[in-house]
């Protein structure tokens, strides 16, 4: 199960908190997932760390079919998101989240993780609040740890 | 009387809800040509054959054969790399940007889709603003109104000229002697208002002009080898609508020709080639062509040519006048397309009471053309640079647009109308 895996100490932010919080958070503790909780402590969603820096990168790169032919990126490296945008509300970046239950098991994680493309998966309790995450290390090393079971094949 | 209405009405309903975004403008004509069909028939005016009658194939074949052609070239990274050679060749100067970038798009956009050629080059235009620090907008709507605007000289360069051409069995040549040189200086004065409106944006010297000096055009080229090919036959395509009146052979015949002959030599992925072909906006075509059938076969048409016989005493090149301004009008709010096709079996009805309509059809090609450039809604390549510009920090807003686009409709629609009366008042009579 997951919850035999995954990680219990959780870093996560307030809804109330701003974007400029949420960063001072990731460079902090130097995770990829912010979760994001109401005051009873039950997840309402995430940031991503993607979903941050795309206040400094800005979205029209994904129409460009290749970087290539760019050696410098001139004036982009160096502007920063204005002080209004970093004191929004944390919510104007928060995603809708894929979570799972502590009973899940760790091959339907791994499965979930690969169909939509997470890094990191939040773990909840029966009533929603959530207890740990857990990383694609965590839960692929959870996994093969069960190989060492398997006997040698005999010569 | 009731088929009239009936088919008045479904017509109107129609552009309305184009006009208001309320439903997909393809789902829109398709739901509006099932029901003039079906109305057709149960009250006895119009049936299936008349209806793909009144589908103009020529026009239809035109577009598919330069679609095709385009989604062969797109992946090829031909449009990126002109943008960043533009960009490189600037040096950074804001003006020569403009200028640079305003030009490559109108002479791609001349004889190629000028949606895709502005959906194609927009996101290379933000990329050097933003990497020499500067706004992107004057920029992204200088390209989509010098194209807009160019793409009235050739019988290709837009679609209502390639309905107009159809319709009228104007050449590829007509379209150089007649429309060429008035589109031409019509251009000039648009980038110099250009030039002048957006004069503070051009005025700054960016902060960061060695990276784009960086830039490296070669590397934006992904395969030069189907780019050649393509542009190739494109060349021959050119030479042969050039040659086309005394040849003998339909511009759809080139098109689908030069199409066919690409395919040969680049052998493509046919699925993905195919994908990238605009399927919504022929089926849009063949729709309006059903509906404006309708339209005709119920005596809409008719009765609109006979009411407007009392401009027969109007001199023609006057009436052209006042044609090219009540099509531009419309067309700035409405998709010119659909105004295109409403007003193409009007002329003809014009032309069959009698009226000498040699010069409306310029008129209406004008109208057509530059009226799109008034608001943010009148041109797809207005749109789409404006959708662009959302994913920036500096948006294009409909005010801005007010601002700065319709000046340049007002403009190139006063000095369109002066050539105009100059040119077929005296030159062509």
């Amino acid at each position: 199960m997951i919850k035999n895996c995954m990680k219990r100490n959780v870093f996560s932010i307030p809804s109330t908190a701003t974007i400029r919080q949420a960063a001072a958070l990731v460079v902090e503790r130097h995770i990829g997932l912010v979760p994001v909780v109401d005051p009873q402590g039950k997840l309402i969603g995430v940031v991503r760390l993607g979903d941050l820096l795309s206040l400094e990168l800005p979205d029209f790169f994904n129409l460009l079919p290749d970087l290539d032919f760019v050696h410098d990126f001139g004036a982009v490296e160096t502007t920063r998101p204005s002080p209004e945008e970093l004191d929004c509300p944390v919510t104007k970046l928060v995603q809708p989240v894929m979570f799972v239950e502590e009973t899940c098991g760790p091959l339907r994680a791994y499965a979930l993780m690969v169909k939509h493309n997470l890094h990191d998966l939040p773990v909840v309790s029966e009533d929603g609040a959530l207890v740990g995450i857990a990383s694609r290390v965590d839960i692929g090393a959870a996994i093969l740890s069960a190989w060492k079971m398997v006997e040698p094949s005999q010569p | 009387m009731i088929a009239e209405i009936v088919t008045t009405l479904i017509f109107l309903t129609s552009l309305w809800l184009i006009f208001s975004e309320k439903l997909n403008r393809t789902i829109v004509g398709m739901a509006g040509a099932v029901l003039m069909v079906g109305l057709g028939k149960l009250l006895h005016f119009y049936d299936e054959a008349e209806a793909i009658a009144a589908i103009d194939f020529n026009t239809l074949g035109l577009l598919l054969g330069m679609m095709i052609l385009v989604a062969l070239l797109e992946p090829t990274g031909f449009f990126q790399f002109l943008a960043v050679w533009a960009g490189r060749f600037s040096r950074g100067r804001p003006v020569w940007l403009l200028v640079l970038l305003g030009t490559v798009t109108t002479l791609v956009s001349m004889f190629l889709d000028n949606v895709t050629t502005v959906v194609l080059i927009a996101p290379v235009t933000i990329l050097i603003c933003e990497i020499l620090g500067i706004s992107p907008i004057p920029y992204l709507m200088a390209e989509a109104l010098l194209s807009d605007t160019g793409g009235v000289a050739t019988l290709v360069g837009d679609p209502p000229n390639v309905l107009i051409a159809s319709a009228a069995g104007l050449s590829f040549n007509d379209f150089l002697t007649h429309s060429l040189p008035i589109v031409l200086v019509v251009w000039l004065v648009a980038l110099g208002l250009l030039r002048y409106l957006f004069r503070h944006e051009l005025a700054l010297r960016p902060p960061n002009i060695d990276a784009v000096l960086k830039l490296n055009p070669a590397e934006s080229l992904e395969d030069w080898k189907t780019a050649r090919r393509v542009l190739i036959v494109l060349a021959g395509a050119i030479l042969v609508f050039f040659l086309g009146e005394a040849l003998e052979l339909s511009p759809a015949f080139v098109a689908m020709g030069a199409a066919a002959a690409a395919l040969v030599w680049v052998r493509p992925n046919l699925q993905e080639t195919l994908r990238s072909v605009e399927w919504s906006v022929l089926l849009f075509f063949t729709a309006l062509f059903v509906m404006v059938g309708g339209l005709d076969a119920a005596g809409v048409l008719n009765r609109v040519v006979s009411t407007l016989d009392w401009l027969n005493g109007i001199p023609p090149v006057w009436f052209g006048i006042i044609l090219l301004w009540l099509v531009a009008g419309l067309s700035a709010v409405v998709d010119n397309v659909p105004i295109t096709i409403a007003f193409i079996p009007v002329i003809q009805g014009l032309g069959a009471r009698g009226m000498d309509v040699h010069l409306l059809w310029w008129a209406l090609a004008f109208g057509a053309g530059f009226g799109g450039n008034g608001t943010i809604i009148g041109s797809t390549a207005n749109i789409v640079v404006a959708t662009l510009s959302e994913r920036t920090r500096t948006p294009i807003t409909s005010k801005l647009w007010n601002k700065r686009g319709l000046p340049v409709m007002l403009a190139t629609c006063t000095v369109a109308s002066i050539l105009y009366i100059l040119a077929y008042g005296l030159v062509f009579r």
